[in-house]
């Protein structure tokens, strides 16, 4: 099972010391269920205000969300949503594996919500197997990570929500991660949606990619990525890919695109 | 490896023999101030009445353990409150932190005359100098867990309980035993202090009686029956912690 996400006229201030900060104006957007979305803007844009309203952390101050069609608070009660955070996030007293099965000791035994994997299969589907008994702290940041998303499939969420969730890491375990992070939802088929920083990596993992700018925080444009799943790396040479990247930087950037040194990490 | 071990362990029980060895032969040579026993001395005074020693630290121990009971229970039920109800947090940390201040050695005479020289008297003590540090890392532990988890935690949609059982609790634990680990002491050498107020039995009676009897070896006795009691405080919590605390071994700061 997974569900669309319906985000209308979406805002939300922050008041600190003072000081109003619009966080987000007019968001909306729909995302359909199953698909694979990623967002990407620059830093205090309100891509993570978005990811916490959608899994009701917060509250927005007008417009509304709904998942499947019921609001946010009702499909977090109901398990429905997955969060991986830019930490691991880890319970440093828990090993792995009792750190992957924290959602089914809350849950309870009977749930329907119980994903029909073990916690030690998904362990071996994010590649960590052998460190079933380990504690967080003997586990590198990378594997800590994955450690977290194995946690976010536990309950077999309809809505997976992440946040940055390499941010981390350095480029090339990055670039491993995101290959798993496909393989996976592949295999579990729920609606993704994570915030990047990479632009190629938007481009070569979405079926959509969002860009958003700052001050206040509002989506400027939805490009849609017409390359064929699965994805392989191979893809990075189609012209398709350099085109739907080329979107994305101007839509960033602007006019500015012309005038910057041509890399894809900005 | 495991050689160099066995020499770490046992070097500080060679340095102990060592010293009690030369202060032995400088008694012999009869340089030794009067008030300073030999280890000789300590023994044979220890032998003379072997059931001296069981007969006191018994009292002691007993009322030392109930006064750190009392003072756990009520430091633990105070941080959860001051947890969970934000508007008494600051007055029951004052509350804690002002009977900490109160010097022991004037409460007792007060509070032998008010309750008399029993075991309740002690035992208040105990509770009174043991409580602080309970309540200070317990207040600590209960706001140990940050943000982020706690996110997590309503995340999955956690009741209150089980974010307790799965989260504040566990995140508090070493904080718990680090206020245990200063109160279990505290409590031993409150107890003590209040024996000197007047009490039947305990270190602290055997202390005062052989100090106005002038019989130094004695003396020397109790300061090890207490210390041993207050040693013991301390390990059996320092014990406890390193079998439940297991994610949280001391690093190195070089490191
Ligand atoms: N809890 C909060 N209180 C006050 N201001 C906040 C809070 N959360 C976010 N903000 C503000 O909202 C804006 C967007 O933040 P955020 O969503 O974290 O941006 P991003 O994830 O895109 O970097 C920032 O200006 C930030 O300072
Ligand atoms: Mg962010």
């Amino acid at each position: 099972m997974s569900r669309d996400i319906e985000i209308a006229q979406v805002g939300i201030q922050f008041h600190q010391r003072g000081e109003t900060v619009i966080a987000l104006e007019d968001v909306s957007l729909s995302i359909p269920k199953g698909s694979y979305t990623e967002i990407i803007g620059p830093s205090c844009c309100g891509k993570s205000t978005l990811l916490r309203l959608i899994a009701d952390i917060l509250a927005p101050s007008s417009g509304k969300i709904t998942i499947g069609g019921s609001p946010p608070a009702e499909a977090r009660r109901d398990h429905a949503i997955g969060f991986v955070f830019q930490q691991p996030t880890l319970l440093p007293w828990r090993n792995i594996r009792q750190n992957v099965a924290l959602p089914l000791d809350v849950v309870g035994r009977t749930s329907h919500r119980r994903s029909d994997r073990t916690p030690d299969q998904l362990l071996e589907l994010v590649g960590l197997g052998k460190f079933a008994r380990s504690l967080p702290a003997e586990l590198s940041g990378g594997m800590q990570q994955r450690a977290a998303i194995a946690r976010a499939l536990v309950l077999q969420p309809d809505v997976l929500l992440l946040d940055e969730p390499f941010g981390a890491l350095d480029e090339i375990t990055r670039q491993k991660m995101n290959l798993e992070l496909l393989r996976i939802w592949t295999e579990c088929r729920t609606t993704a949606l994570l915030v990047t920083h990479s632009i190629a990596e938007a481009v070569f993992m979405s079926d959509e990619v969002v860009v958003m700018s700052p001050r206040p925080g509002r989506i400027t444009a939805r490009i849609a990525i017409p390359l064929p799943r699965p994805r392989s790396l191979a893809m990075m040479r189609d012209p398709a890919f350099t085109v739907a990247v080329n979107q994305v930087r101007e839509a960033l950037f602007g006019d500015e695109a012309e005038t910057l040194p041509g890399g894809e990490a900005y | 490896m495991k050689g160099s071990a066995i020499v770490t362990a046992a070097l500080p029980w060679l340095v102990i023999v060592l010293i009690l060895a030369v202060i032995e032969a400088i008694y012999r040579t009869g340089h030794l101030p009067i008030f300073l026993p030999s280890p000789s001395m300590l023994w044979g005074s220890f032998i003379e009445s072997p059931t001296l020693w069981p007969a006191n630290m018994g009292p002691t121990l007993w009322k030392a353990a109930t006064g750190f009971g009392i003072a756990a229970g009520l430091s633990l039920a105070g941080a959860g409150l001051g947890a969970v109800v934000l508007a008494a947090y600051a007055p029951i940390y004052n509350l804690g932190a002002t009977l900490q201040s109160i010097p022991i050695i004037a409460t007792t005479p007060l509070l032998a005359l008010w309750l008399g020289t029993g075991a309740e008297t002690q035992i208040t003590i105990a509770v009174l100098v043991s409580q602080f540090p309970m309540l200070n890392g317990a207040m600590q532990g209960f706001r140990a867990a940050d943000s982020r988890q706690r996110e997590m935690m309503h995340c999955l949609a956690a009741s209150p309980l089980q974010t307790l059982r799965y989260l504040i609790l566990p995140a508090a634990l070493p904080f718990i035993f680090a206020g245990f680990k200063i109160a279990a002491p505290a409590a031993v050498l409150g107890v003590i202090t209040a024996e000197w107020a007047g009490a039947e039995r305990g270190v602290g009676a055997v202390m005062l009686n052989a100090l106005f009897a002038y019989d130094p070896p004695k003396v020397w006795l109790s300061v090890i029956a207490a210390c041993v009691l207050a040693g013991g405080g301390y390990g059996v919590w320092a014990l406890v912690e390193r079998l439940v605390v297991v994610w949280d071994r001391p690093t190195e700061l070089r490191q």
